[in-house]
C-alpha cells in the first residue's frame, strides 16, 4: 500500500492525466444510451456534491441548501439559452456567478449565525428560491417547468445525445477538481480548513474568518450554479420540483457516505448512490428506505464517510477525542455513583 | 376590512398549531441540545395515529389526541436512540445528518405502510361559525378554530405545570441547563434527555393531529414543510425557550396568512421563512433576552 502511495505520489499528475484519457474513451468502448446517461448522472452529482463538499468539508459550516444554487444554475441557463439565444459556453459561467451573487447574499446573514443557525437560513434560502422558481410564472413558466432548452453547439456540431454531455460533464468535472485542488492548497485553503478546525483560534492568528466563510460559499455555489447550467439542456426540461430540498438531502447524503473533507469522497458518494437507486429501481419506494438506512448505518460506523480519515475533525476529531475520552470516563462515574 | 381581520384569526388558529410544534421543538433542543429534522415525519406519525383512532371507534377526540401523544412518544424512544444517545460529545451535523436518515426513512415506511394517497379527516368537530358584530364590521369564528387555540392554550399551560411542579419535569431544566452539573445532582441524564426528546415528539404527535383536523385531510408526506417551520418558530425563540418558541410560532402564523392577502396563497412560505431570515439578521438570538439554555 505504501509502494503504490510513494508512486502516487511521485508520478501524480502523470496518472490523472492518463485517468482523464481513459475516462474520454469511455462513451467509445460502451455503446447503450441508458448507461451513458448513468455515467453522466454520476458525473454531474460528484461535481454537484464536490461544490457542497468545499463548503461543508472544508470550512466546517453546515449548508443544507445546494440544491437553490443548482436551482439558479440550471434557471439561469435555461432562460438565458431559450429566451435570449444566448450561447450555452457563455452561459456556463454566467450561471456560476448568478448563483455565486445569492451565495453572497446568503452568506451575508449567516456571517453572525454559526452552526444550526446558519443550516436554518440555507435551508430557507432554498425553499424561498424553489417558491419563487414555482410561482413566478412570466420569467420561469412556474409549475409547467421550462421545456425544449436548446443544446448546445460546438463548432457547428447540435450537442444532444448523452455520449456529448459525458464529455461536457467530465471536462467540467475535471475542471472542478483542478481548480478545487489548487484552493484548497492556496492560502485561502488553508483558512477555510483552519476556520473548520477551531473558530477562535483561526480568529485569533489573525484569519479574517467573515471574509474566508463568505468566499467559501461563494465558491461552493459558482460550482453549483454551473454544474446546474450544464443540466437544464442535458434533461432538456425543468421545473420547480427537481430541486426541493430533497435534492439537496440527496447531495448532502453523497458526500456523508462518500466523506466530506476529501476530494475523492464525492466522487465515490455519487457513484454508490446512483448505482444504488437505478439499479434497486425495482424494489420502489423500498430502496430509499434502504438508502436511509445506509445514511444512519454510515453515521454510526463511520460519521468521516468511506474515505475521510479517521482522525479528521469531522469525525469527531484528534482534539474533541482526548476530550471525549475524559468526558466518557467522568460520565460513567457519574451514571455508577447514580446507580 | 372583513376579509383582513378573517385572514388575521386564521393567522392566529395557524399560529396557535405553530407554536405547540414550537413547544414541542423547543423542548427537544433545550434538553437534548441537538437539533432534529425528524420533527415534520413525527407530526405525520401523530396524525395518522389519529386518523386510525378515528377510523376505528369513531369521532373521539380526546382518545385521539392520546393516541397520537402515545405513537410519537414511541417514535421518540427510536429516535433518540438512533440519533442522540452515541453522539453526545460528537460534532454536531453527525446527529443532524442522523435525523436527516430517519425522517427519509420514516416517510418512505409512511408511504409504503399508509398508502401514498392523501387520506380525508372530515367531521371530528360541528361545522358550526359563530359571527360577532363589532360596529359595522362582521367576524366569522368556526367553532373548530376556537377549540384548537384552547386546546393549544390547555397543552402549553400543562406542559408548564409539568415543568415546574413535577420533580421529573425539573429534572428536565436542569439537564437543560447544564449536563454536567445535573450529573453530579445524581440525575440519570440519558434517561431524562429520552424523556424530554419523547414528550417533545409527542407534543409534536398533538400538533400533527391538529393540523390534521384544521386542514381536513392526513398524507403521508405532510410533514416536509412543517419541520422547518416548527424550527423557524422555535429559531425565532431563541432555541430552546419554551415561551418565546409559542411566540415565534403565533408571529410566524400571523405573518404567513397576512403576507398571503396581500399576494398569492403559493407565497405562504416565502414569508414564513423570509420573516426568519430577517430576524436572523437584526437579532440572531431571536425574540428571547439572552442566548443559552432555558426553558
Amino acid at each position: 500500500m505504501d509502494a503504490v502511495k510513494t508512486f502516487y505520489n511521485k508520478h501524480k499528475a502523470l496518472i490523472l492525466l492518463a485517468l482523464f484519457v481513459l475516462m474520454c474513451f469511455v462513451p467509445v468502448i460502451i455503446k447503450k444510451t441508458v448507461l451513458i446517461r448513468y455515467i453522466c448522472n454520476v458525473l454531474m452529482y460528484a461535481t454537484l456534491a464536490g461544490s457542497l463538499n468545499a463548503i461543508n468539508g472544508y470550512s466546517g459550516q453546515t449548508c443544507l441548501g445546494q440544491a437553490g444554487f443548482f436551482c439558479i444554475g440550471a434557471y439561469t441557463c435555461a432562460i438565458l439559452s431559450k429566451n435570449f439565444g444566448v450561447s450555452f459556453w457563455l452561459l456556463l459561467p454566467l450561471a456560476g456567478i448568478m448563483a455565486m451573487l445569492v451565495g453572497l447574499l446568503v452568506s451575508l446573514p449567516t456571517l453572525r449565525l454559526s452552526g444550526i443557525y446558519l443550516s436554518i437560513v440555507t435551508l430557507g434560502f432554498s425553499e424561498i428560491i424553489r417558491i419563487i422558481a414555482q410561482t413566478w410564472n412570466s420569467v420561469t413558466g412556474g409549475s409547467l417547468g421550462i421545456k425544449e432548452i436548446p443544446y448546445p453547439e460546438f463548432f457547428g456540431l447540435q450537442m444532444f445525445r448523452p455520449k456529448y454531455y459525458y464529455y461536457i460533464f467530465l471536462v467540467i468535472g475535471a475542471l472542478f477538481l483542478f481548480v478545487t485542488d489548487r484552493v484548497l492548497k492556496s492560502r485561502v485553503g488553508r483558512a477555510w480548513m483552519s476556520i473548520r478546525e477551531d473558530q477562535i483560534a483561526a480568529k485569533s492568528l489573525g484569519v479574517e474568518t467573515s471574509f474566508y466563510k463568505s468566499l467559501n460559499f461563494m465558491y461552493g455555489a459558482f460550482w453549483a450554479g454551473v454544474i446546474g447550467a450544464a443540466y437544464a439542456p442535458f434533461v432538456n426540461y425543468i421545473e420547480a420540483s427537481q430541486f426541493t430540498t430533497n435534492t439537496g438531502f440527496n447531495v448532502l447524503a453523497m458526500i456523508v457516505i462518500g466523506g466530506q473533507g476529501t476530494l475523492i469522497g464525492p466522487i465515490l458518494g455519487s457513484t454508490l448512490v446512483t448505482i444504488l437507486t437505478e439499479s434497486l429501481r425495482f424494489l420502489e419506494n423500498w430502496r430509499y428506505v434502504i438508502y436511509a438506512l445506509i445514511i444512519i448505518a454510515m453515521m454510526w460506523i463511520r460519521p468521516q464517510g468511506l474515505v475521510g480519515a479517521s482522525d479528521s475533525i469531522l469525525a469527531g476529531g484528534t482534539i474533541r477525542r482526548k476530550e471525549n475520552g475524559k468526558k466518557k470516563e467522568s460520565r460513567k462515574e457519574g451514571d455508577a455513583h447514580h446507580e | 376590512m372583513e376579509y383582513f381581520i378573517a385572514q388575521l384569526i386564521n393567522g392566529l388558529c395557524q399560529g396557535a398549531i405553530y407554536a405547540l410544534m414550537a413547544i414541542g421543538y423547543s423542548v427537544i433542543v433545550g434538553v437534548v441540545g441537538m437539533v432534529t429534522f425528524t420533527y415534520g415525519e413525527i407530526m405525520m406519525i401523530g396524525a395518522f395515529a389519529a386518523y386510525y383512532t378515528f377510523q376505528a371507534i369513531g369521532n373521539n377526540l380526546p382518545v385521539a389526541i392520546l393516541a397520537a401523544f402515545s405513537a410519537s412518544f414511541l417514535v421518540g424512544i427510536v429516535v433518540y436512540k438512533l440519533c442522540y444517545e452515541r453522539f453526545f460529545n460528537a460534532p454536531r451535523h453527525i446527529s443532524l445528518l442522523c435525523t436527516i436518515g430517519i425522517s427519509m426513512l420514516i416517510k418512505n415506511l409512511a408511504q409504503i405502510f399508509f398508502g401514498p394517497d392523501t387520506k380525508p379527516v372530515l367531521n371530528i368537530i360541528d361545522n358550526k361559525t359563530f359571527t360577532a358584530h363589532i360596529g359595522s364590521i362582521s367576524v366569522d369564528i368556526k367553532l373548530l378554530q376556537i377549540i384548537v387555540i384552547c386546546l393549544v392554550i390547555v397543552f402549553a399551560l400543562a406542559l408548564t405545570m409539568f415543568f415546574n411542579k413535577t420533580k421529573a419535569g425539573i429534572a428536565l431544566r436542569a439537564v437543560s441547563q447544564s449536563k454536567e452539573a445535573s450529573y453530579m445532582m445524581g440525575i440519570n441524564v440519558k434517561r431524562t434527555a429520552m424523556l424530554g426528546n419523547c414528550i417533545g415528539c409527542g407534543f409534536g404527535g398533538i400538533a400533527g393531529i391538529l393540523l390534521s383536523i384544521y386542514y381536513y385531510s392526513v398524507s403521508a408526506t405532510m410533514g416536509g414543510s412543517y419541520s422547518i417551520k416548527a424550527f423557524s418558530s422555535s429559531v425565532l425563540g431563541g432555541l430552546v425557550d419554551i415561551r418565546f418558541s409559542a411566540l415565534g410560532g403565533l408571529c410566524i402564523g400571523v405573518i404567513e396568512n397576512l403576507g398571503i392577502t396581500i399576494s398569492s396563497a403559493t407565497f405562504r412560505d416565502v414569508f414564513a421563512f423570509g420573516f426568519l431570515i430577517l430576524v436572523l439578521i437584526v437579532r440572531p438570538q431571536g425574540f428571547a433576552k439572552k442566548k443559552g439554555a432555558r426553558v
